[in-house]
């Protein structure tokens, strides 16, 4: 039975996204909302919205207690959870449950299983699907060193508890190998209090590369083909997206898919999800799956002509797929320019401030997800996206020029954004030529500053 | 329910309380609240409060010090249903310094208002079983 009321435990454009999808669903929609964004247009769009806390989010958006109260006391049926804050937290998916709440997205076990990278690991490789040739927990250098003959050079040595690139050492030769590990050791004990450490073969130069998938509660998986992520910021984070994947050779596409069909089998995956790649060559790793609505997800959807949150929605109220894989097949291209408040030339240093004027651009070919407007406070608490662009096409060079006009008429003032990066970008020759790799653009300059 | 752990809890809040000078604390962690008060002092006339002292710890809901005497305003901190307290507070009532005033019924655990200072209740803002969400007003209490 359709879901009637659905909690959206989300603030930015996320929430205007499943807003939108809920009601198209004649579905009702409960907002709740920081007093930060006590104006947001998510509050203000949806049918009921509850105040759930003070600006810092571990207050508000990550506030358990009073986000399910809200659910409760307004008879909401269901939570759904966008991206970022609770998505990925199975704790909560479970409390949903415990409460009577549907959670949309995968069960808690699988949430779990696929947050915890060695176990997420463990079970592709069990799944017979590739993931970065490496080893188990390594005793000492000596170990490692053996360890890397094996693989060959360029290897990488990591801590198991690590993240944020602490306990993270590039060995390039068997010189190096020795000082890398006790390096690498000491910082991984400094930080996580754990010191072991293993290798994995360093791919170089890799393209990051996703595929979409989804499935029900029925067993029925399919995939929405791949996006091609690899215009990352130097922090990893995703600027530029695009589907399908340019210069990918046909095999390569149909390994991919194939794979993480398997992939998202292997776990019974409900709901939508994606599987990250990198990929090299003709090489595919298996890297991680996130569990949640991805925010590139618009891409797949104007390529495929499928509504995502939609489908979420419609698994999560125990509906099949309306589609099987046959009656899935991509049409042009979609390129998606995520506008942030950054300043691309300290880094993609977060920007705060009043936006005095908005502009967002629109036309035959081109989405626009966003909730800003003129006059809203951009506040340092929240993530800094501002507005997802989105051109299709017939071909590449039609999407990237639509997108390059798209963002000529964009303005956006009264922060530093991304707006003038991204501009360049659709410029580059390398992007142009198309199958950048994830050094694309820390190796960038830094455009020309504003008033060009 | 491991009591072990919440005693200690309890006990280590109660010593919170004591170093930091608060006449209440209340915390909530894993589902489990935790409330400790300090038993109060010697009795004394409540217009004898010396200002400086009234002034130098603002209080928990916002009470000013006497010398400004506008109303403050009791507010929600949870998102669930208002129950007022029996016998119920209405718009003259006085109130002594630490009266529970209503509680919010939120994923089944109360969580008690009480008024932080004594004072008379000029305005009510909800009525019983009213939703109420985080921040929204419950009360407005001149301070006495």
């Amino acid at each position: 039975m359709m879901l009637r009321k659905i909690l959206i435990a989300n603030r930015g454009e996320i929430a205007l996204r499943v807003n939108r999808a809920a009601h198209e669903l004649g579905i009702e929609t409960v907002a709740i909302f920081s007093e930060a964004d006590r104006g947001s247009l998510h509050v203000r769009y949806a049918d009921e919205a509850f105040c759930v806390g003070p600006g810092p989010v571990a207050r508000s958006y990550l506030n358990i207690p009073n986000i399910v109260s809200a659910a409760l006391i307004s008879g909401a049926d269901a939570i759904h959870p966008g991206y970022g804050f609770l998505a990925e937290n199975a704790r909560f998916a479970e409390i949903c449950a415990d409460h009577g709440l549907t959670f949309i997205g995968p069960t808690p076990d699988v949430i779990a299983k696929m947050g915890d990278k060695a176990t997420a690991r463990a079970l592709m490789h069990d799944a017979r699907i590739p993931t970065t040739p490496g080893t188990g927990i390594l005793a000492d250098a000596a170990a490692a060193v053996q360890a890397a003959r094996k693989l060959k050079y360029p290897v990488l040595i990591k801590a198991t508890a690590g993240g944020g690139g602490k306990g993270m050492r590039v060995v390039r030769d068997a010189t190096e190998i020795d000082h890398a590990f006790a390096t690498a050791q000491a910082e991984a004990e400094a930080n996580f209090k754990d010191g072991r450490l293993y290798l994995e073969k360093l791919i170089e130069r890799p393209r990051h590369i996703e595929v979409q998938v989804l499935g029900d509660t029925f067993g029925n998986v399919v995939h929405l083909g791949e996006r091609d992520c690899s215009v990352q910021k130097p922090s990893h984070q995703k600027l530029v997206e695009e589907a399908p994947a340019p210069r990918l050779s046909r095999a390569t596409r149909e390994r991919l898919h194939e794979v993480a069909l398997a992939a998202a089998r292997a776990v019974h995956y409900t709901s939508a999800g994606t599987l990250e790649f990198l990929v090299s060559g003709d090489d595919v790793f298996f890297m991680e799956m996130n569990t949640r609505i991805q925010v590139e997800h618009p891409i797949s959807e104007v390529v495929y002509g499928v509504d995502l949150v939609r489908e979420q929605i419609r698994v999560a109220s125990g509906e099949r797929l309306a589609f099987s894989q046959k009656d899935l097949s991509p049409r042009g291209h979609a390129i998606e320019c995520r506008i942030n408040a950054e300043d691309p030339s300290q880094n993609f240093a977060p920007a705060a401030g009043t936006l005095s004027h908005v502009a967002l651009p629109g036309g035959f070919g081109i989405r626009v997800d966003s909730h800003v407007y003129t006059g809203l406070q951009i506040s340092p608490y929240y993530d800094s996206l501002l507005a997802k662009v989105i051109a299709y096409g017939a071909t590449r060079e039609e999407t990237i020029a639509r997108m390059a006009c798209a963002l000529a008429e964009t303005r956006i003032e009264g922060v530093n954004t991304t707006l003038d990066i991204c501009r360049s970008i659709m410029r580059d020759e390398r992007f142009l030529t198309g199958g950048v790799s994830t050094d694309f653009l820390p190796n960038l300059a830094a455009p020309a500053p504003l008033g060009l | 329910m491991d009591w072990e752990l919440t005693l200690e809890r309890a006990r280590r809040a109660a010593e919170f309380c004591a170093a930091a000078g608060l006449a209440r604390f209340r915390v909530e962690e894993d589902g489990i609240e935790i409330e400790v008060r300090r038993s109060p002092r010697p009795v004394r006339p409540s217009t004898a409060v010396p200002a400086a002292e009234s002034s130098a710890v603002p209080s928990l809901n916002g009470v000013p010090s006497p010398e400004t005497r506008a109303p403050a305003l009791v507010k929600a901190e949870f998102v669930g249903i208002v129950r007022l307290a029996r016998p119920a507070v209405a718009e003259g009532t006085v109130v002594a310094g630490d009266r529970e005033l209503a509680y919010v019924e939120s994923l089944g655990i109360r969580n008690p208002i009480r008024s932080s200072g004594p004072g008379r209740v000029v305005a009510v803002h909800v009525t019983d079983g009213q939703p109420v969400e985080f921040g929204q007003p419950l009360f407005s209490i001149e301070s006495a």
